[in-house]
């Protein structure tokens, strides 16, 4: 191995990519445009649907019900608290719901008032749809308003009675959360940022890889090239660094992406469902280490990346390859999207992809455990080692380089 | 030393095989400099595993050559360091790099300095009069510039051995002069070359002596007249048949 013909084969690559607008479109401008754009979108379409259930809750009765008697109960009675919470007129009840005209339909009991004076419980039937999310939703803040007009009656009975609505309660529930709205807006990120970085570490290196050695194949620049001076694991780790270099460029522009996505809107990191998490802070030792760990798994990949690439016979047939490495990348992180830091089993910090995935969870847990991080660095530091051999035994073996 | 000199080229029983089959079997033969010695096979004869032993692409699986004295196993950088090649029809240039650019990093990859590499693409720009088009983009150039462009790229480092193998397939009568032209200076420039080919017009043309390959097997070798007068044929493509053709038939 040249250490001097490394850098010529590493410089001349970059060069070389640098000016592949493809590339640079890709890799590094759409991700810095589209993962903020997605974000905000996502996030404020969370937002606007929440904002929707809660304020724009339409209600109908069913033939049977639509009474001047029923509708004056609902009215009066049930809904007047809730502003959000209007009763509206359909010719069809059921169809209405269908279409999104009413997200409820009620059905009340038509001897109600009967039973109501008697003291008697009377039914109401709450109809909806499950399929719509606004319908779903809806159910909740109807009932709310059930059985705040439940509980108003049983004060009453209990009053008139003279006995205290106390005795109903037995027991009074407190809630008290631990967790400030910083580490709320953690746990949300915890969730989301892991898989993101993942998936993009993953992805950064596949236009380069695809175009450095298959590209290079298909071109006929390779056999030219293979009979200079410089050895082949030269070559070989020039377009290495050079693929690494490039997921990371894209993996920042992202993380810029992101950044600039938070700026615009904070929610729009945590899809637009978490707290503001301003403040929050990261030791320097847990952001060095994994910073380490994620270019350790960037460099893992870009071995495997330019392996694949070199087993490749065409440059078509090496972007279906390395579209597979998503794929394989994908399952690991969206298993494990919702296990928070303290239930990481050991063995995820040394499983390859799960050990970086661990370690970020592990970092933005709050409380880190430095020994699995430091076993997640050792674990990374040896997938890097193999997938370099991989790509070197390969990149030497003729059967393979000159496959056809 | 001084019997590699005149040698330039010694192959001694090359033999390539592909798990059962065997692409190259027992070739030999010897090329003295200056010469022009050309490979003339069908296609899939072994014309171009044996180039690509020759560069140390491939490893033999027995045998040997040395080029410019070194052993294509032992020393293949050395080797590499005394080859220029120039593949196929295609010239096969990065499209993004300008000439200058294409040419400078195999120069550089043959540890040559930035001041020499910079004379010698000034001075090769001149002779195959790519002056104008230096310092533009490979990408968009012509056919017969990016010819040229590759032509200076193979030579850069002043090889003493130049390896064509198919440098004419698929390419224009215009193109195809162009390549002659070069091989020509090449010639001229004191170098030994071999040459593969499966047209006997150009092979008969260019080739000092030449080496029939069928089958991965060398059959006959000698200079064009002398194979004309021992099989008693008028033309190379008659001696070509008559060899291979009757190989082929048993």
């Amino acid at each position: 191995m040249n250490f001097r013909h490394i850098w010529i084969v590493f410089s001349k690559e970059a060069k070389d990519i640098v000016r592949d607008k493809k590339t640079i479109i890709t890799s590094i401008i759409v991700p810095m445009v589209i993962i903020p754009l997605l974000s905000i979108l996502a996030g404020g379409s969370v937002r606007n649907m929440q904002k929707d259930i809660e304020q724009n809750v339409t209600i109908a009765l069913t033939r049977e019900s639509n009474t001047t008697e029923i509708r004056e109960l609902i009215t009066r009675d049930i809904i007047a608290a809730f502003p959000n919470i209007n009763l509206i007129d359909v010719e069809d009840p059921i169809e209405a719901i269908n279409n999104s005209e009413v997200r409820i339909v009620l059905d009340v009991e038509k001897d109600y008032k009967e039973k109501l004076e008697q003291g008697k419980p009377f039914v109401i039937e709450i109809i909806y749809d499950k399929s719509q999310t606004k319908s779903v939703g809806s159910v909740s803040i109807i009932s709310k308003a059930i059985n705040e007009f439940n509980k108003r009656i049983a004060a009453e009975r209990l009053e008139k009675m003279g006995i205290d609505d106390k005795i109903l309660k037995p027991v009074k529930i407190e809630e008290t959360n631990v967790a400030n709205d910083e580490k709320t807006g953690l746990s949300m990120l915890m969730m989301i940022l892991p898989v993101l970085l993942v998936i993009l570490i993953s992805a950064g290196g596949i236009a380069p890889a695809t175009d450095l050695v298959a590209g290079e194949k298909e071109r006929n620049t390779f056999e030219p090239l293979l009979t200079t001076k410089a050895e082949r694991s030269s070559i070989l780790i020039g377009k290495y660094l050079t693929v690494t270099l490039f997921s990371f460029v894209s993996v920042i522009a992202s993380i810029l992406g992101m950044v600039l996505g938070y700026f615009i809107d904070p929610k729009s990191m945590t899809l637009g469902t978490g707290a503001q998490f301003s403040g929050f802070s990261i030791s320097g030792t847990a952001l060095l280490m994994i910073l380490i760990i994620s270019i350790l798994m960037g460099m893992t990949f870009a071995g495997i990346q330019i392996a694949l690439s070199t087993y490749a016979k065409s440059f078509r047939e090496a972007q279906t390859y390395l579209s597979f490495l998503i794929v394989i990348t994908m399952i690991p992180s969206y298993a494990t999207i919702f296990m928070q830091p303290n239930e990481i089993p050991l063995y995820m910090y040394v499983v390859p992809v799960l050990n970086t995935i661990s370690a970020f969870k592990t970092v933005l847990g709050v409380n880190i455990n430095y020994t699995y991080l430091a076993i997640a660095l050792t674990s990374s530091s040896i997938y890097v080692i193999i997938s370099l051999k991989i790509a070197i035994s390969l990149f030497n073996r003729e059967k393979v380089l000159f496959r056809s | 030393m001084r019997g590699c000199a005149v040698k330039l080229i010694k192959v001694e029983n090359l033999t390539k095989q592909f798990g059962a089959f065997t692409a190259v079997n027992n070739v030999s033969f010897e090329v003295e400099k200056g010469e022009i010695f050309g490979l003339l096979g069908e296609n899939g004869a072994g014309k171009t595993t044996t180039l690509r032993m020759l560069a140390t692409m491939l490893k033999p699986t027995s045998g040997t050559a040395l080029m410019a004295g070194f052993d294509v196993i032992s020393q293949p950088e050395k080797v590499r360091a005394k080859i220029g090649i120039l593949i196929g029809g295609e010239t096969g240039l990065y499209d993004r790099l300008t000439c200058e650019e294409n040419i400078a990093y195999f120069g550089l990859l043959n540890d040559m300095t930035r001041d020499k590499i910079n004379d010698r693409i000034k001075t090769m720009a001149r002779a195959f009069g790519m002056e104008e088009y230096i310092k533009r983009r490979a990408g968009k150039l012509s056919k017969g510039m990016k010819q040229k462009v590759a032509f200076a790229r193979a030579i850069i480092h002043d090889p003493d051995i130049m390896l064509f193998d198919e440098p004419t397939s698929g390419l224009d009568v215009s193109a195809i002069k162009d390549v002659h032209e070069f091989i020509k200076i090449c010639k001229e420039e004191g170098k030994t070359i071999v040459f593969s080919s499966h047209t006997m017009s150009e092979v008969e043309k260019l080739c000092d002596r030449i080496a029939i390959i069928n089958k991965g097997e060398l059959i006959e070798k000698g200079k064009v007249e002398e194979l004309k007068n021992k099989y008693n044929c008028e033309s190379l493509e008659d001696v070509f048949i008559q060899l291979v053709g009757g190989k082929n038939e048993f």
